[in-house]
């Protein structure tokens, strides 16, 4: 057995050096155009026009009469969120949808920071653009770029820009955040063409961030923010100066990585694996096999029938918020799915979580969100950004109850230049909204070990 | 001696050679017969268990009664869908897009104004109720079911029959076969009942968690016994398939023949990877037809790809029914186009590239309205998806039905656009007495539904092949 294991380290060693030499490839890409029809003649319109979030009372009656409408199925007795969204639970938090948020105050809260909208590859792309009041003489902000995921919105960053914009600590670095809606999501006009993937969403956001005169910055990404974050590093290096990510599946399989799966339990050291490492990834069928199975019914159905889908969630209010708020619930703790109210009050305010539900809702975009699934995995598991590293300074914040759980030794598999790798005291996978203070901290230690290397 | 004075060594020793190796190879054979009998006995069936469904805790004895049930409808309840019809919010979809994206939102444009417009939902019950229906309190649920007898003519031999139904079906999926089966003018036709599964359509849904297809099954089977039938015969597909051949195992007795459109290869093992490795450059060594060959190779992409797929829906409602239906209770729009997806592209996975995905070529809208409207009034979209996370909680491959076969004559109609192809080599697994196995010229997975005459024939075939052997 020990004969094996040697000869099997040492293979996957050689294998290795003789791979890692020929992989600096940098990602290719082409441009597209996403707008309805042929792209028109002449130049594209590239000014930034200001953007508010509305409403008006049609939408909120309308919104009120459909959740007056909802037809409530009992859940099976003593089955809590295991068979999904409670229904029991579900009833109270309609109520208070109905009777007590207050979604014009909510707008107004959306509004306190500038909003803007212009059009890229034919498509109108909405963001958020705040900037630090007050500066000290000298002082120039940091360019941040942060992406949001799926069932999130750039909403669920609005807990932590204060803390990167305005900073308490002296010593820390203060940005200047913009936060894009990716298209499809929100604010952000839906693609009309078929092929809109992560790459498109980073190269479109490559061209954002130009357009507002940002040669260098740093890019933040959780969910598909992560995804599109790492497109953005991967399509142009020098534009991206450092990449924070709170999630890092693995996607890639290569020797090292299978090695660690199979002796990882027994010997943790020869990884690098700390407890927190073996306890979410062993017993391994459980956890590798069994646990994800349970949880990515959506993504499937996501990947391949969107529309179908989609198609009654957007008449039903309801339905829609049972949907989202599920993994809200779930994706913060799989324990929560053993609580007859999923938990769901315990990481996040009702106002908050259904202030995210409203910005899909008013859109219409739950549809067009999905689709970014199917997109993303029209060509298999496997494609070209999948097989190229990462080699601009990356930081991981590994939070404990995040989806997916990855050591440091195989974030380091991707991300060439893994600067910093935390293991975070908890939270789970909607980081930026559970635990805005937790992750601020984090980049702020990641930045400085970047510019204090500089 | 002690030893020569034993009895039976004495009358051993009394025997001569010839008649020793007699007596050794019968009592060879006579334990070996006894070995194999007691076996084959000991895996004939499965243990019927029992349950109890209802609220709370069980407090009374079932009500044996049988209640007539009309299906019924009101002002209220149409102009409620009408309202919802008209508050939905379109969503365009992409450019070329067929269905394969899911339903398509121009097309289901055009089905949703026909919903609104011009179906007629009274006249569709007044259709539904040709047929007498009942309701029966079995383990604290209704069941409701459909019972058809035939007219009677002389001459005629009647034997009862049970079809049953599955997603996103219902017992409306049968009402063109009905006629064919009941109303036959030769020597053979068939009393039939058409049950809806509890969760789905006018059946109680199951208020515990745990109830599956051997619960289903066990449920039709007191149903077939309060009505006084002793010996019948079933057919299914989708879930139907699964249930009947539960029923199957559990009361072979009971079961004269059961035959199915759909057969779901659980075991795969050695000799699946063998005949699938073997069986496109040799398959007769396989056991497999150029047919089999035809319709499962390429494999990789007619039966893993394509099935990854297409099995979305079922990997949702298998882990989050309760999230998957909600939003569909509530938006009719939402509903149809869900269900009405897996009729279009169940019938032949082509639709997909098509902008109308070939909806109305082999079925009217009414009839697929009318079937979505059985989960639409009743409210049960989401028991009906709990059934698919009752059934995949315990390994399908490890259930005790998994693991057991079935002993009653069994017949397979195998349609050219079914979702997964099973060569009779394979079915031979499982399945111990196959009467009949037929290449269906077309048709696809709602066989019923969509070529009734063709399913009706293949039946009636197996029938006879089945009671032509009795006799």
């Amino acid at each position: 057995m020990l004969l094996e294991v040697l000869l099997a380290l040492v293979l996957g060693a050689v294998v290795l050096l003789v791979l890692r030499r020929s992989k600096a490839a940098v990602l290719k890409t082409e441009d597209g155009w996403w707008g309805a029809g042929s792209p028109p003649a002449g130049a594209e319109d590239e000014s930034i026009r200001p953007f508010q979030v509305e409403t008006s009372r049609e939408e909120i009656e309308d919104l009120q009469r459909r959740i007056d409408q909802t037809r409530p199925v009992p859940s099976l007795e003593d089955s809590q969120f295991n068979y999904g969204f409670n229904s029991t639970y579900l009833q109270k938090v309609a109520a208070y949808w109905r009777n007590e948020f207050d979604w014009s105050k909510q707008v107004d809260k959306l509004n306190q920071y500038p909003h803007f909208k212009t059009k890229i590859e034919g498509i109108d792309v909405h963001y958020v653009h705040v900037k630090p009041k007050n500066l000290p003489e000298g002082r120039t902000a940091v360019p941040l770029i942060m992406v949001h995921g799926w069932p999130g919105s750039f909403y669920e960053f609005y807990g932590i820009l204060p803390l990167l914009t305005e900073p308490a600590n002296a010593d820390d670095v203060a940005f200047e955040v913009i936060c894009p809606s990716i298209p499809g999501y929100g604010f952000s006009e839906a693609p009309r063409k078929k092929g809109f993937n992560s790459v498109c969403a980073a190269r479109v956001f490559l061209k954002l961030m130009r357009r507002l005169g940002f040669g260098r910055f740093y890019a933040q990404g959780g969910d598909w923010g992560w995804q599109i974050t790492t497109n953005m590093a991967q399509l142009d290096p020098t534009a991206v100066k450092g990449l924070h990510i709170n999630f890092a599946p693995v996607e890639n399989v290569g020797p090292l990585l299978i090695l660690s799966i199979l002796l990882g339990r027994r010997f943790p050291g020869l990884f690098g694996f700390t407890e927190l490492d073996v306890k979410r990834l062993y017993p391994r069928v459980e956890k590798m096999l069994v646990e994800p199975l349970k949880e990515t019914g959506y993504f499937h159905i996501q990947a391949t029938k969107p529309d179908t889908a989609g198609r009654g969630l957007n008449d039903s209010p309801v339905g829609l918020a049972a949907y989202i708020l599920e993994k809200f619930s779930t994706w913060t703790d799989h324990e929560f799915r053993n609580l007859e109210d999923g938990g769901l009050e315990r990481k996040f305010s009702l106002e908050d979580l259904l202030t995210n539900v409203m910005i899909y809702w008013t859109t219409g975009s739950i549809t067009s969100s999905m689709r970014f699934y199917k997109e993303n995995f029209a060509k298999g598991f496997y494609p070209p950004h999948a097989r190229i590293p990462v080699t601009v300074p990356t930081g991981v914040a590994a939070f404990p109850n995040e989806l997916m759980h990855t050591p440091k030794l195989w974030a380091k598999q991707k991300n060439h230049k893994l600067k910093t790798y935390t293991t975070m005291a908890r939270g789970g996978h909607f980081a930026a909204m559970e635990e805005p203070g937790l992750m601020a901290q984090d980049i702020q230690k990641f930045i400085k070990v970047v510019e204090g290397k500089k | 001696d002690a030893f020569s004075e034993n009895l039976p060594t004495k009358a051993l020793q009394e025997l001569d050679r010839p008649k020793l190796q007699l007596l050794a190879l019968s009592s060879v054979g006579i334990g070996l017969t006894y070995f194999l009998v007691w076996r084959r006995k000991a895996k004939k069936s499965i243990p019927l268990g029992d349950g109890w469904w209802g609220h709370g805790q069980q407090t009374l004895r079932d009500d044996n009664k049988i209640y007539p049930f009309k299906v019924e409808t009101s002002e209220d309840e149409i102009n409620d869908l009408h309202r919802r019809i008209d508050q939905m919010r379109y969503t365009e979809p992409l450019e070329d897009c067929g269905f394969q994206y899911g339903f398509n939102s121009n097309y289901l444009q055009k089905v949703v104004s026909y919903w609104r417009n011009q179906f007629d939902w009274k006249k569709q019950v007044a259709k539904l109720n040709e047929y007498p229906h009942f309701k029966t309190n079995i383990e604290g649920l209704d069941v409701h079911f459909v019972h058809v007898r035939a007219p009677h003519r002389p001459g005629q031999k009647v034997l009862p029959l049970m079809l049953v139904h599955g997603w996103p079906g219902s017992f409306f999926e049968f009402y063109k076969i009905l006629p064919l089966l009941t109303d036959t003018k030769d020597d053979l036709a068939f009393e039939v009942i058409c049950p809806s599964i509890p969760g789905y359509g006018f059946s109680e849904a199951p208020h515990k968690q745990g109830f599956c297809s051997l619960d289903a099954a066990r449920i039709f089977l007191k149903l077939m016994e309060r009505l006084g039938f002793n010996k019948f015969y079933l057919q299914g597909g989708d879930w139907g398939s699964l249930i009947t051949t539960n029923m199957a195992q559990m009361k072979p007795q009971c079961v004269s023949g059961l035959h199915l459109n759909m057969l779901a290869v659980t075991k795969g093992g050695v000799g699946m990877l063998l005949s699938l490795i073997i069986g496109p450059y040799l398959p007769f060594l396989v056991g497999f037809t150029r047919e089999d060959v035809r319709r499962l190779f390429p494999y990789f992409e007619k039966n893993v790809y394509d099935l990854l797929m297409e099995s979305g829906y079922m990997h949702i409602q298998g882990t989050k029914p309760d999230t998957a239906g909600c939003g569909l209770n509530d938006s009719p729009v939402g509903l149809a186009a869900y269900i009405l997806e897996k009729f279009s592209t169940w019938t032949d996975r082509k639709n997909r590239d098509l902008e109308d995905g070939d909806l109305e070529k082999k079925y009217s809208l009414d009839d697929l309205l009318t079937n979505v409207m059985i989960y639409w009034t009743t409210r049960s979209i989401i028991p009906s998806m709990r059934f698919y996370k009752e059934n995949f909680k315990t390994n399908p491959q490890n259930r005790v039905d998994a693991r057991t076969g079935i002993f009653v004559p069994m017949g397979h109609a195998a349609f050219p656009n079914e979702l997964m192809h099973c060569p009779l080599p394979w079915a031979r697994w499982r399945f111990k007495d196959i009467r009949s196995y037929s290449y269906m010229p077309r048709g696809g997975h709602f066989a019923a539904f969509e070529e009734p005459r063709l399913l009706a024939e293949d039946f009636v075939k197996f029938v006879r092949k089945v009671e032509g052997k009795k006799r």
